[in-house]
C-alpha cells in the first residue's frame, strides 16, 4: 500500500504545491448567522456579536494553505474555534463563509454524494474521544471505513489487520474496544482512518483524553507513520509542547482568528504579538531554535575555524559545541557555509527565554543591537574582544 | 383553603342552597351529553353503511380480529407441550435457567388452574397488540430521535395519552370497533405505543455523538448511521422499551375485559362481578404470573444479563435444532390428540381459597366492615359533600390558588380551566365524588409511603426483603390489586379506595427510600458532627 501511497504523493506534489487551502472560512453559531458576514458587524469582538444578534462568533476569516506531506497544526486554548475549524474542512459542521479547496475542488459546493464520496476517499479523522463503536470488534472497527463504501468482507479485513499489526495492536483483532485501554483505543482510531488509505488525515485533539506518557508515546507513532506514510495532516491540539513536537507548521488561534502561522521557530522566536509571545514563554527555546535561526555573517577578524553544525541543530546541542571552542560555530547544509553561530548569539537567545514580557523582548534585542554594533566597532578597532559585552550587562 | 371552602359551603347551605352556590349547572352538560348521544346514534346507525367504517374500521376491526384468532390459533396448534417447551427454551436463552423455572412454573398455573385456554387467549391478546405498539412505536421512536422537529411534536402528544386513565381509552375505540377481542387489541396497542415510541427515541439520542460523528466523517449515508451506529448502540435501550411496551399491554388486556375481551382477565371481571373470591384469585394469580414471566423475560435481554454463553457458532443450530424440537413434540402430541390441557386435570384453588375468605370475613369481617363504614361515614362521605355541595367557582377558584401556590400561573390556569371543563361536560358531582376519594387515598398513600419509606431506608435488611415485593407489586395488571380490597371489604368504595393505595404505595415507598439514601454522606456527616441524633 505505501507504494501507492507514495506514488499517489509523488502525482500531488507535481501538480499542486498545496492540498488544502482555506479562504477566508467563517462560522457562525446561531439564528441569524447570516447577519454577521459581510456586514459592519463583521470587525466587532465577539462580545459584540453575541449582545446584538444572539450569534457566537467560533471560527473568524480564517485562511491558510497546507503544503502536501506536511503537518499543520493548529494550536489555540478550549474556545478559540479549533475543533469548529476542523470540522468545517470536512463540513462535519457547515461553514457559515469561504472556501475549503482540498486539491483545487471547492469541498463546499459537493453535493452530499460527493462529500460523501471525499470522506470515504481523500479525508479521515481521528477524534479525541476516539468514536469507536463499542459493540464491534476492533478489526470491524478499523474496517468501518472500507465497509460503508462497500468493500468486499476479505478484502477489508485483510486491509484491516495490516493496519491493526501496523499501529502495534496486532493479536486484539477480536477484542471490544472497551476491553482496551485509552491509549490502545486511540491507535484502532488511528488504524481505522488510515485503512481507507486517505490523502488527508484530520486530527482534533487526538492524545488530549490520554495520560502523559501515553500522550508521548502517541506523539511519537504519529511521528513515526509520518515518517514512513507522508500523508498530509490537519492536527489540532492544545498542548503547545505537542505542537512544537509535531508541527512542519503551528497556526495559533484565539477567539475563532489566526494570529500567527509559521514553523515552530518562527512562533517560538519571532512571536507576532504579545499573546502568542505569552503562550510560548514557558517553552526552552534551545530546544527549539536551531542553529539556521541564529546564523550570521562573521564579524570581522572573527575566528573562522570553529566545529562545523548542520543547520538542524537545536540550540541545546550547539552550547557544548561553544563550551568546548571559544570560535563560532560553523553552520554547513550539504557543502554550503550557511555562517556562524557564537556564543553571544546563543546567550542572548537564553535571554529572552528569561524573560516573560514582549516589550522587555524587544527593549532587549534594540540594546543588544546596539552593543553589538559597539562590539563589531570595537572588534574593527583591534580592542580587546573580551571587555565590549561588560557594559551592556551592567546596564541591563 | 380548606377553610375558605368549608366557609362557603355552610354559607351556602344557611342560605338555602342557592342556584348561584351550588354544584355546577347542569345546562350545557345536559346538552353536550344530547349531542354525545347523537353522535352515538349516528354511528350505531351508520356502522354497516358508512364507507369510512365499511371500507377501513370494519376491516381493521375484522383483520385485529383475525390477528388475534391467528395467533391463538398458532398456539393451538403447538399443543400445551409445544407452547411449554417453547416458551421455557426461550426463557432459557435470553434470560437463564432461573426464569426458564419461573416460566415453567407459569404455565403450570395455567395449566392446573384450568384457565390454559383463557391464558392462550390474553397470551395471543398480548403478542398481537405488542406487536401493532412495536410496528407503529419503534419508527415513530426512530423518526424522534433523529428529528428534534418530530420529537417537539410527538412529546406533547405522548404525555397526553401517558396522562389519560386506562378506562378513558377504552370508549372511543368502542364506538369505532365495537365490542371484542378487536377493539381490545387496539386499545391495548394504543395504550402500549408510548413507552415504545419514547424509549427508541431516548436511546437513539442517548448514542454518543462522537460515534455518530466518526461514521458520518468515514462517508457513512445517513441510513448507514442507522443501521451501523445508532440502532446496534441503541439496541439494549430499545429493547427496555420494548419490555415496558409488554408490561403496560398486560396491565391494558386484563382492563379490557370490560369491553368484551376474552381471556384471563374476562375470568377476573366477571369473579369480581360476583364476588367471588376464589376464581378472582384463579385467574390472578395466573395474571400476575404471566406478567412476571414476561417482564423478567423481556427485561434480562435488555439487561443482557445472566444468559447462558453460547458460542457464537453453536448458535444457529442451537436455535435449529430449539425449534425443531418444538415442532416435534407438538406434531408428537397432536398425533397423541393432545392440545389444551384437560381441564379434569386442574386442580381448582377456588374451593378452598372461598372457604379461607369465607373463615377471614367470619373472624375480621366485623372489624373491616366497622373500619369500612367509619371510613365511608366519618370520612368520605362528609368530604364528598362539601366538595359537591359548596358553589363551584368556590372550588374551582381553590383548585386554581393551590395550583398556582405549587406551581405558578400556568398550572392555576390548567387546573381552573380543566375543573370548568369537567362542570362543562356535566358530571360535576360524580367528579367531587371522585375527587374526594382520590384526595383520601393520595393523603393515606403519602402518610403510609412516607412513613414504609423511611423505615426501609434505615434498615438494610427491610429493604432488601422489600425490594421483590415491591418490584412484584409493580409488574401486577391493575385488576388485581382489587381482589383482597374486594376480599377485606366486599365491594363498594371503601375497597376501592384501599386498592387505590395499594396500587399507589411502591413508587411512593421507593422514591422516599432512593431519596433518603441519596443524601450524600459529607452533609449526614456535618450534621452528626454538630450533635443531631441518628
Amino acid at each position: 500500500m505505501s507504494t501507492l501511497a507514495t506514488e499517489a504523493a509523488h502525482t500531488r506534489e507535481a501538480s499542486s504545491d498545496v492540498t488544502f487551502s482555506v479562504r477566508n472560512l467563517w462560522k457562525v453559531f446561531g439564528r441569524n448567522a447570516d447577519k454577521v458576514v459581510g456586514t459592519e458587524l463583521e470587525g466587532a469582538d465577539r462580545e459584540r456579536v453575541k449582545k446584538e444578534t444572539g450569534c457566537t462568533v467560533a471560527v473568524r476569516d480564517v485562511s491558510f494553505d497546507v503544503r502536501p506531506g506536511e503537518i499543520f497544526v493548529v494550536m489555540g486554548l478550549s474556545g478559540s474555534g479549533k475543533s469548529t475549524l476542523i470540522r468545517c474542512l470536512t463540513r462535519l459542521i457547515e461553514p457559515t463563509a469561504g472556501q475549503v479547496l482540498l486539491d483545487g475542488e471547492d469541498i463546499g459546493e459537493a453535493t452530499p454524494q460527493r462529500l460523501r464520496e471525499l470522506r470515504r476517499r481523500k479525508m479521515a479523522m481521528v477524534f479525541q474521544h476516539f468514536g469507536l463503536l463499542p459493540d464491534r470488534r476492533i478489526i470491524d472497527n478499523v474496517a468501518y471505513g472500507l465497509e460503508v463504501r462497500g468493500t468486499q468482507r476479505s478484502e477489508r479485513y485483510a486491509r484491516a489487520r495490516e493496519m491493526i499489526e501496523m499501529v502495534g495492536l496486532g493479536g486484539y483483532e477480536d477484542s471490544r474496544p472497551g476491553e482496551l485501554s485509552g491509549g490502545m483505543q486511540q491507535r484502532v482510531g488511528l488504524a481505522r482512518a488510515l485503512a481507507v488509505d486517505p490523502e488527508v488525515l484530520l486530527f482534533d485533539e487526538p492524545f488530549s483524553a490520554l495520560d502523559p506518557l501515553i500522550r508521548r508515546d502517541m506523539q511519537s507513532e504519529v511521528s513515526r507513520l509520518q515518517r514512513e506514510l507522508r500523508k498530509t495532516s490537519v492536527f489540532i491540539t492544545h498542548d503547545l509542547q505537542e505542537a512544537l513536537k509535531l508541527g512542519d507548521r503551528i497556526a495559533i488561534m484565539r477567539d475563532g482568528e489566526i494570529v500567527q502561522v509559521g514553523t515552530p521557530e518562527e512562533v517560538v522566536g519571532r512571536p507576532a504579538n504579545a499573546y502568542v509571545a505569552d503562550f510560548t514563554s514557558d517553552v526552552a527555546r534551545t530546544t527549539v531554535l536551531t542553529a539556521r535561526w541564529l546564523v550570521r555573517e562573521p564579524y570581522p577578524d572573527e575566528r573562522t575555524d570553529g566545529p562545523v553544525t548542520a543547520p538542524g541543530t537545536v540550540l541545546a546541542e550547539v552550547l557544548p559545541m561553544l563550551a568546548a571552542s571559544t570560535a563560532p560555530v560553523r553552520v554547513v547544509e550539504g557543502d554550503t557555509l550557511l555562517g556562524y553561530v557564537g556564543r553571544d548569539d546563543v546567550l542572548r537567545a537564553i535571554a529572552e527565554d528569561q524573560l516573560d514580557n514582549a516589550a522587555a523582548v524587544a527593549a532587549i534585542e534594540e540594546e543588544a543591537a546596539e552593543v553589538l554594533s559597539e562590539a563589531a566597532a570595537a572588534h574593527s578597532s583591534g580592542d580587546a574582544g573580551g571587555s565590549a559585552p561588560a557594559p551592556a550587562g551592567s546596564d541591563a | 383553603m380548606v377553610a375558605l371552602i368549608v366557609a362557603g359551603y355552610w354559607a351556602s347551605r344557611l342560605l338555602g342552597h342557592p342556584s348561584w352556590a351550588g354544584g355546577f349547572p347542569t345546562l350545557v352538560g345536559d346538552r353536550f351529553m344530547a349531542w354525545l348521544d347523537t353522535v352515538y346514534a349516528w354511528i350505531v346507525a351508520n356502522r354497516n353503511d358508512s364507507p369510512l367504517f365499511l371500507y377501513f374500521f370494519n376491516y381493521v376491526s375484522v383483520g385485529l380480529g383475525s390477528a388475534v384468532v391467528l395467533v391463538d390459533r398458532f398456539l393451538d396448534l403447538l399443543t400445551w407441550p409445544g407452547v411449554t417447551l417453547l416458551g421455557v427454551l426461550a426463557a432459557w436463552r435470553a434470560a437463564g435457567w432461573r426464569v426458564a423455572l419461573l416460566v415453567l412454573s407459569t404455565f403450570a398455573v395455567f395449566a392446573l388452574s384450568g384457565l390454559w385456554n383463557a391464558s392462550m387467549t390474553t397470551l395471543s391478546l398480548i403478542i398481537t397488540a405488542v406487536l401493532i405498539a412495536l410496528l407503529v412505536g419503534i419508527p415513530l421512536g426512530i423518526l424522534a430521535g433523529r428529528s428534534e422537529g418530530f420529537h417537539r411534536a410527538v412529546r406533547p402528544v405522548l404525555d397526553l395519552m401517558q396522562i389519560m386513565p386506562a378506562f378513558a381509552y377504552l370508549l372511543p375505540f368502542v364506538l369505532l370497533f365495537g365490542i371484542g377481542n378487536p377493539a381490545a387489541a387496539v386499545v391495548t396497542a394504543v395504550y402500549a405505543i408510548p413507552p415504545a415510541v419514547r424509549i427508541t427515541a431516548l436511546a437513539i439520542r442517548g448514542v454518543p455523538s462522537g460515534a455518530v460523528e466518526a461514521a458520518t466523517s468515514m462517508g457513512s449515508t445517513p441510513w448507514q448511521v442507522l443501521t451501523k451506529v445508532q440502532l446496534p448502540m441503541a439496541r439494549r435501550t430499545i429493547l427496555l422499551g420494548v419490555n415496558q411496551t409488554i408490561m403496560l399491554a398486560v396491565s391494558m388486556v386484563v382492563i379490557a375485559s370490560v369491553i368484551g375481551a376474552g381471556g384471563l382477565g374476562d375470568a377476573i371481571y366477571q369473579a369480581l362481578s360476583k364476588v367471588n373470591v376464589g376464581q378472582a384469585f384463579q385467574a390472578g394469580l395466573a395474571i400476575v404470573m404471566l406478567a412476571i414471566a414476561l417482564d423478567r423475560v423481556t427485561g434480562a435481554v435488555g439487561h443482557g444479563a445472566r444468559t447462558p454463553d453460547v458460542p457464537e457458532r453453536y448458535r444457529l443450530p442451537l436455535l435449529g435444532g430449539a425449534l425443531a424440537l418444538v415442532a416435534a413434540v407438538a406434531a408428537a402430541s397432536r398425533l397423541a390428540g393432545v392440545r389444551g390441557w384437560p381441564r379434569d386435570l386442574s386442580v381448582d384453588l377456588s374451593d378452598p381459597v372461598n372457604a379461607v375468605y369465607g373463615a377471614v370475613q367470619e373472624t375480621v369481617g366485623s372489624t373491616t366492615a366497622m373500619l369500612a363504614t367509619w371510613l365511608l361515614q366519618g370520612v368520605l362521605a362528609p368530604l364528598a359533600t362539601l366538595l359537591t355541595d359548596s358553589p363551584w367557582w368556590l372550588v374551582v377558584l381553590a383548585a386554581a390558588a393551590l395550583g398556582w401556590i405549587f406551581a405558578g400561573a400556568r398550572a392555576a390556569a390548567v387546573s381552573g380551566a380543566a375543573l370548568v371543563a369537567v362542570g362543562l361536560l356535566g358530571v360535576w358531582s360524580n367528579a367531587m365524588d371522585t375527587l374526594s376519594q382520590v384526595l383520601v387515598a393520595s393523603l393515606v398513600t403519602i402518610v403510609l409511603g412516607v412513613l414504609a419509606g423511611v423505615v426501609m431506608s434505615r434498615s438494610d435488611l427491610l429493604a432488601a426483603v422489600l425490594k421483590p415485593v415491591l418490584d412484584a407489586m409493580q409488574t401486577l395488571p391493575p385488576f388485581v390489586y382489587l381482589i383482597p380490597a374486594v376480599a377485606l371489604f366486599t365491594i363498594g368504595r371503601v375497597p376501592a379506595l384501599v386498592a387505590a393505595v395499594v396500587f399507589a404505595l411502591p413508587p411512593v415507598i421507593r422514591l422516599v427510600d432512593d431519596g433518603i439514601r441519596g443524601v450524600p454522606r459529607p452533609t449526614l456527616e456535618a450534621a452528626r458532627s454538630q450533635g443531631s441524633t441518628g
